[in-house]
């Protein structure tokens, strides 16, 4: 086969490309936004992952101690605590510094701070400040610092319901990851009915030119392969598109995102920079494959060759 | 070169397009088909180029079996046999010598083939004063000779013209069979399906008459007969 038959069939499947401009940027639109909401999916799952773990690192439970329980006795159960395998750290508080942070915590001159100033002398005891590996570990804490030998020393334990608030939020994403699931599956029926459609258009629109060549002999690969090179350029501009929208999408996001998370915690746009290549480049596959497929489909019921 | 053996052609609904056809068409042989409308001639025409499939029978051409030929056998096919409509078949974005080359590069022939070829069969034709007009700028005679031209291209062994000359006055007519006849001087078969008696009876060639699928006369130098 000279090398000139395949590029003939490129050149006309060029041509069929732009004889049919409209049909075809119909179909790349519709390709575009299954394959935006594929990286919608995709960054949806990201940003799952960073809100759990942003909001992992922020839990922590405080034990306060009696204040009659000296330094050594709290430094005991430091040390019990600490191990623990669930546990990642304890942090010691002395009373003094629990003073201080209560006054930065509530601001010099409030009301809580003043009605200290009238006890006088320091009411907080020493505090333990745990911090688990992750949410799970804090049963196994809690199941430690009730055993006889450590609650009496307790005044006070502040354990947040975080496992509840990490099934919400997990709960949430999971239910905006099916959602967006659901989206790109009716995107990507869409996009295979228009793909099956712009062939069928397409068949339609070049019927007097199929009935020549059948005529004077192209081979059925010559008839069908413009119909793919049209596909495969759908596919090509689709993908396109959505890296040239995605990109500036994701930098303008970037700032209320890290305001959100937190700085330094998000960067999606390093994200994509870094696994640009087998993301696109999966994607690409995908969304070939799915033309592709659509077009033999197309071309076996509307072509019959 | 053409052979038919029993060929039947029922079409869904119980229309008979052929019936029991037994026919010879010999190498370099020009042969008109005659019959009057819906008798069967574009059936066989259709047969002959593997458009349809005949219900029965067997159809060899230059001794290949095209009864049952597989659908990526039919380019090949189509390349052997050149075929001429009635209503041209010309793409009108196309001038003369594109739509010439064009049944070459469907075919995968290199370009530089293409463009010893096709200056070829215009020259043939009588139309190389016209290569780079489209369809619409040259005459309904001039169109049928792009066609034949267009036909010519592969070098086929057997020409089948299907009323070449139906949307033609008679000038043009008469223009378009003496190319018919000029080819077949070069020793390639024709067969010339049509209606037109004056034509027929001034070949004194052979005529096959089909009445109602049936071949019901088969003269060597005959004359219209219906």
């Amino acid at each position: 086969m000279k090398l000139s038959f395949p590029m003939r069939i490129v050149r006309f499947g060029v041509q069929d490309f732009f004889r049919n401009f409209w049909l075809s940027a119909a179909t790349v639109s519709v390709l575009t936004l299954t394959v935006i909401s594929i990286n919608a999916l995709v960054l949806m799952n990201v940003l799952g992952k960073i809100a759990v773990t942003v909001v992992e690192s922020k839990i922590d439970a405080s034990v306060h101690f009696r204040q009659d329980v000296d330094e050594s006795r709290v430094k005991t159960v430091r040390v019990a605590l600490l191990s623990l395998p669930e546990v990642k750290e304890v942090e010691y508080v002395p009373p003094e510094e629990a003073l201080q942070r209560f006054r930065n915590a509530n601001g010099e001159g409030s009301e809580l701070v003043e009605s200290l100033e009238e006890i006088e002398g320091n009411p907080f005891g020493a505090t333990l400040v745990i911090r688990a590996h992750d949410t799970s570990g804090y049963a196994a804490v809690m199941h430690t610092l009730n055993q006889p030998l450590f609650a009496g020393l307790i005044e006070e334990k502040d354990f947040s319901d975080y496992d509840a608030m990490v099934s919400r939020l997990n709960a949430i994403t999971g239910k905006l990851e099916v959602f967006l699931l659901a989206v790109t599956c009716a995107f990507g029926a869409i996009a295979l009915m228009i793909v099956m459609n712009a062939v069928r258009v397409s068949v339609y629109t070049h019927r007097e030119e199929i009935s020549i060549m059948r005529l004077v002999g192209a081979s059925n690969w010559f008839i069908r392969g413009p119909f793919y090179v049209e596909a495969f350029i759908w596919t090509l501009l689709s993908v396109g598109m959505t890296v040239l929208i995605l990109f500036p999408s994701l930098a303008f996001a970037q700032p209320f995102l890290q305001r959100f998370f937190g700085s330094g915690s998000v960067d999606l746009v390093s994200f994509y920079a870094v696994n640009l290549l087998p993301l696109v480049g999966l994607q690409a596959a995908g969304v070939a494959f799915m033309t592709l497929v659509t077009t033999k489909l197309a071309t076996a019921r509307y072509l019959r060759v | 070169m053409i052979r038919l053996k029993n060929v039947s052609k029922t079409y869904p609904g119980n229309i008979v397009g052929l019936q029991n056809v037994n026919l010879h068409i010999r190498p370099g042989e020009f042969v008109s088909v005659v019959g009057q409308s819906g008798t069967g001639k574009t059936t066989l025409v259709k047969l002959l180029i593997s458009e349809e499939r005949p219900t029965s029978g067997q159809i060899v051409i230059g001794g290949w079996d095209i009864s049952s030929v597989r659908s990526s056998e039919v380019p090949l096919l189509r390349r052997q046999i050149g075929v001429v409509f009635q209503d041209f078949k010309l793409l009108p974005k196309k001038t003369v010598y594109e739509n010439v080359a064009f049944a070459l590069e469907v075919a995968g022939v290199r370009s530089s083939r293409i463009r010893a070829i096709v200056p070829q069969a215009l020259k043939i034709v009588g139309l190389t004063d016209k290569a780079d007009r489209f369809p619409r700028q040259v005459s309904g005679g001039e169109q049928q000779r792009v066609v034949i031209a267009r036909s010519l291209v592969h070098r086929p062994k057997i020409i089948v013209a299907d009323e070449p000359t139906g949307n033609l006055d008679s000038i043009n007519t008469w223009e378009i069979i003496d190319l018919l006849r000029r080819i077949n001087g070069f020793g390639t078969t024709v067969m010339l399906v049509t209606h037109n008696r004056e034509v027929v009876n001034s070949l004194q060639r052979r005529v096959i008459t089909i009445d109602r699928g049936l071949v019901v006369s088969d003269v060597e130098e005959g004359k219209y007969v219906l």
